[in-house]
């Protein structure tokens, strides 16, 4: 009896196993047609030029194609990993840094080399140069003093004038942005016209072809060094009508949209049958920069006051809580590494918002007991400009303060606020990390008209006295000593000195960070969190992403 | 003819000159400088400034006019932004407008005429309060809205029709089934113009000394109205067919945007949003061409329906 009793639990054991097993396989279970189609808000593909490569349809395209020294792994903001370097090391004095490359990484065949080539470190370098080259690159400025040179054909040597922190050397080979490694051969072979057309790169995926303001097909590249994709193909649409893309995902033929950054359209969306939708990073990190050469915003009391008067809890909640998170940092919003944290900010005892007594009082005293009228340049860009805006004029209007909103299009926003036309600028952005945010809005340098290289300071942060005691106020010196600090933890703590610095003296007020979203077919398994992309607006699609069966 | 033809052709090409001149001053006065609106608010100066002198923008802008004219006299239509040959993407645009277009006008006249024939013979009917209702509507509603329900009728609800792009104009099959819906829906609203410009045609000939004497005549009211009063009606509704044409092709650009079809209205849309000065100019000149052409074509079928008119 006892016997029987034991085959029966053995039983039970091998057919709670086999059911386990049958589940497990049936989720896995991949579906026959493994095409990707995925589809932007854009009119048309803008570049394939990897060190171009900076809007939503084309960074993604890189991204796939492209590999960096190092990378950062997908669905992961902050961690450095090997990419096509399999380990590097820098010398005591932090000047030179040497990358080892991996042996056997083959570029994508191309006329004249039908199975590719062997990246070798004469690639490395040429992309480097390249990279540090205006005529072809949107990010030269980062590569100046840098200088390149291969040591044998699996060995490059990167020499820095003035040595800088892993965080911010490595961020310069990773791939992103200037980082990406391109063919050599292909570019001094087949012309640099050819190229721009034709990107040859050593990704999981191989550029197929593009059809202009239609799409752009990309193939898997079965030599990938981390193994071949599941995915046999991946089309890249430009579908700048939302319903298009909308019933697109409805009907199945487009895998992945992206959507609008609205919380009610979301919702409707995620409603779908077999669509999910994610929010994700990097998020567009929203601040109203004050014009302290403009009054009434040269006085920094009534800059308090603005800032009390908004409730950036309240404009997250406008925007969408799934989407919108209140920021305290003026630079990149945490996670990032050395953005000031709420916690931070409130113990540097630098939070001055949603406190309308606070906010009247300091206007009375700076001689605006009944507020004041002020006109504001702002974008069309629903999201990430108008909508919040409208959100801080309601919160304005209850201190007294009658803020119109002047809405012009996005480029001639771009334009009129570069020529110091808005007492106010409402930014929306993202930086690659701390320095270049702080050096972009806050250095003396790239102030507006006035810097030597005018860029994105709209405060004039750097050239005023700020704080009303007299004496210029700049952080230019912070930014400096924190881009040539070696130790991490001391930059990061001269990163917050400079941080808190500019909400003393309330420069800007840091509102909100708004992730994207992009809702998918249920089926659609990306192979990474999706907490995080490095292609920037969309994302990742690598060799592990697959289509599941339904 | 043949030398009103000539005449008609040679009078177009100052209408073309001053429609270029407009297109070249439009495009630039669009605000927003194309360097920084293809690298991007994060590109540095130098890169923007580098851009600008490649894309040609530094020169003086009637170096940049003379330019654009007399590469157009040479036919070469310049590169997009993208790098890409801008007459090779307006060619394979073309047909993808052309067949949207031809579509919508043929389902026009085949569904307008037995329409408005109907509304016209049965003045008054339930038939003819249908067709007002259909034309009035079919009037108010713009074509992209329109498409936009089809969409949902037939493809998110039947799963009959594709959604997305033009189809391959290689496969009968598949292009057919991608022009459906966009030709459907600039066609009804083509449909509409056409059944209401038959019934009040074939409404004031019905009404002719001609038409009472054939019946008096005891002519069948078949023959009265098949031979005698329509085809005297139709020659306002073909000869009119050559401006809703031109108003299709208005239409057309955002039915394209709708239903993501690679045609001359998409690439102009995107040209628009990219500040592609080169790939917008040479749409918008092949746009007046295309009207021009129409306009032309018009006036010479316009005497061959009608006798009375004499070419001078």
């Amino acid at each position: 009896m006892r016997k029987k009793s034991y085959l029966y639990v053995i039983w039970i054991i091998l057919i709670g196993v086999f059911v386990s097993f049958s589940i497990v396989g049936a989720a896995e279970k991949l579906a026959k047609e493994q095409v990707l189609t995925i589809a932007f808000d854009v009119g048309d593909a803008k570049t394939f030029e990897p060190h171009r490569a900076a809007a939503t349809g084309d960074r993604p395209i890189a991204d796939m194609v492209f590999n960096g020294l190092v990378r950062y792994p997908p669905g992961n903001q902050v961690a450095v990993e090997p990419d096509l370097a399999k380990s590097w090391k820098v010398s005591k004095d932090g000047k030179a840094w040497t990358f080892e490359l991996r042996k056997g990484v083959y570029f994508h065949p191309f006329p004249g080399y039908p199975n590719g080539y062997e990246l070798t470190s004469e690639d490395v370098v040429y992309s480097l140069k390249r990279a540090a080259n205006p005529d072809h690159s949107s990010y030269a400025g980062e590569y100046s003093g840098l200088t390149f040179e291969t040591v044998d054909p699996y060995t490059v040597k990167i020499t820095i004038e003035k040595p800088v922190s892993e965080t911010l050397f490595l961020a310069k080979v990773a791939s992103y942005a200037g980082g990406f490694i391109v063919s050599k051969k292909a570019i001094e072979e087949k012309g640099v016209e050819w190229f721009k057309m034709n990107p040859i790169g050593t990704g999981p995926f191989i550029f197929k072809s593009y059809e202009p303001r239609q799409k752009t097909v990309l193939v898997p590249n079965r030599k990938y060094f981390r193994g071949a994709p599941i995915l046999k193909e991946v089309v890249i649409r430009y579908m700048p009508s939302v319903s298009s893309r909308e019933m697109g995902l409805q009907t199945g033929e487009l895998q992945i949209i992206e959507g609008l950054k609205e919380d009610k359209w979301i919702e409707k969306i995620a409603a779908f049958p077999d669509v999910r939708v994610k929010a994700f990073g990097p998020c567009e990190t929203q601040m109203l920069h004050f014009n302290m050469n403009k009054e009434p915003f040269n006085d920094i009391r009534v800059r308090k006051a603005v800032s009390y008067a908004i409730s950036r809890e309240e404009v997250a909640a406008f925007m969408g809580k799934g989407l919108a998170v209140p920021i305290h940092s003026p630079a990149q919003a945490p996670p990032a590494p050395g953005a000031l944290t709420k916690e931070e900010a409130l113990k540097a005892d630098v939070v001055y918002e949603d406190n309308i007594a606070e906010a009247k009082k300091l206007l009375a005293e700076a001689g605006h007991p009944n507020g004041f009228k002020t006109e504001v340049i702002i974008s069309e860009m629903e999201s990430s400009y108008k909508k919040p805006m409208i959100a801080i004029q309601a919160q304005l209007k209850k201190v007294g303060i009658d803020m119109a909103l002047k809405v012009v299009d996005h480029s001639s926003f771009h334009s009129l606020i570069r020529e110091d036309a808005s007492p106010i600028v409402y930014y929306a952005s993202w930086r690659p990390n701390v320095d270049v945010f702080l050096t972009r809005f806050y250095h003396s340098d790239s102030v507006i008209k006035k810097g030597k290289k005018p860029d994105t300071n709209f405060s004039h942060y750097g050239m005023v006295d700020a704080n009303g005691d007299g004496k210029i106020d700049s952080i230019d010196e912070l930014i400096e000593k924190a881009r040539w600090e070696l130790d991490a933890k001391k930059q990061m703590a001269l990163w917050r000195e400079a941080q808190i610095k500019l909400l003393k003296d309330v420069a800007m007020v840091p509102i909100i960070r708004l992730k994207y979203a992009f809702p998918m077919k249920a089926s659609v398994d990306l192979g990474n969190p999706l907490d995080f992309s490095w292609a920037t607006y969309a994302p990742q699609i690598t060799e592990k992403t697959r289509i599941l069966a339904k | 003819m043949f030398q009103y033809a000539v005449r008609r052709i040679l009078q177009s090409i100052p209408i073309l000159l001053v429609v270029l001149t407009l297109v070249f001053v439009v495009v630039r006065i669009l605000p927003g400088d194309p360097a920084v609106a293809f690298l991007g608010d994060y590109a540095s100066k130098e890169s923007v400034q580098t851009l600008r002198e490649k894309m040609g923008l530094n020169i003086p802008l009637w170096l940049q006019y003379f330019r654009f004219l007399g590469d157009l006299c040479k036919g070469n239509l310049g590169k997009s932004i993208t790098g890409y040959p801008v007459a090779s993407q307006v060619f394979k645009a073309l047909p993808y407008t052309l067949e949207l277009t031809l579509s919508a006008i043929s389902i026009g006249y085949l569904l307008g005429i037995p329409l408005g024939i109907s509304a016209a013979v049965r003045r008054n009917s339930l038939i003819d309060y249908f067709n007002r209702v259909f034309s009035l509507l079919g009037l108010s509603i713009p074509a992209f809205y329109l498409g936009i329900l089809l969409m949902f009728l037939f493809s998110i609800k039947f799963k009959l029709f594709p959604v997305v792009g033009g189809g391959d104009l290689s496969s009968l099959t598949s292009n057919l089934r991608h022009l459906f819906l966009p030709a459907l829906s600039l066609g009804l609203i083509m449909t509409a113009y056409v059944t209401r410009m038959t019934r009040s045609s074939l409404l004031n000939i019905l009404r002719e000394d001609y038409v009472r004497t054939a019946r008096s005549k005891g002519i069948t009211e078949r023959v009265v109205l098949f031979k005698h009063a329509l085809r005297n009606a139709l020659i306002p509704i073909v000869a009119l067919g050559g401006v809703y044409a031109i108003v299709l092709i208005g239409s057309s650009v955002m039915t394209e945007i709708v239903f993501s079809r690679p045609g001359l209205g998409s690439l102009m849309v995107g040209a628009i949003k990219q500040r592609d000065y080169t790939t917008l100019q040479s749409v918008m000149v092949i746009y007046s061409v295309i009207v021009v052409i129409l306009n032309l074509l018009t006036d010479l079928v316009y005497g061959f329906i009608d006798p009375r008119i004499q070419y001078k």
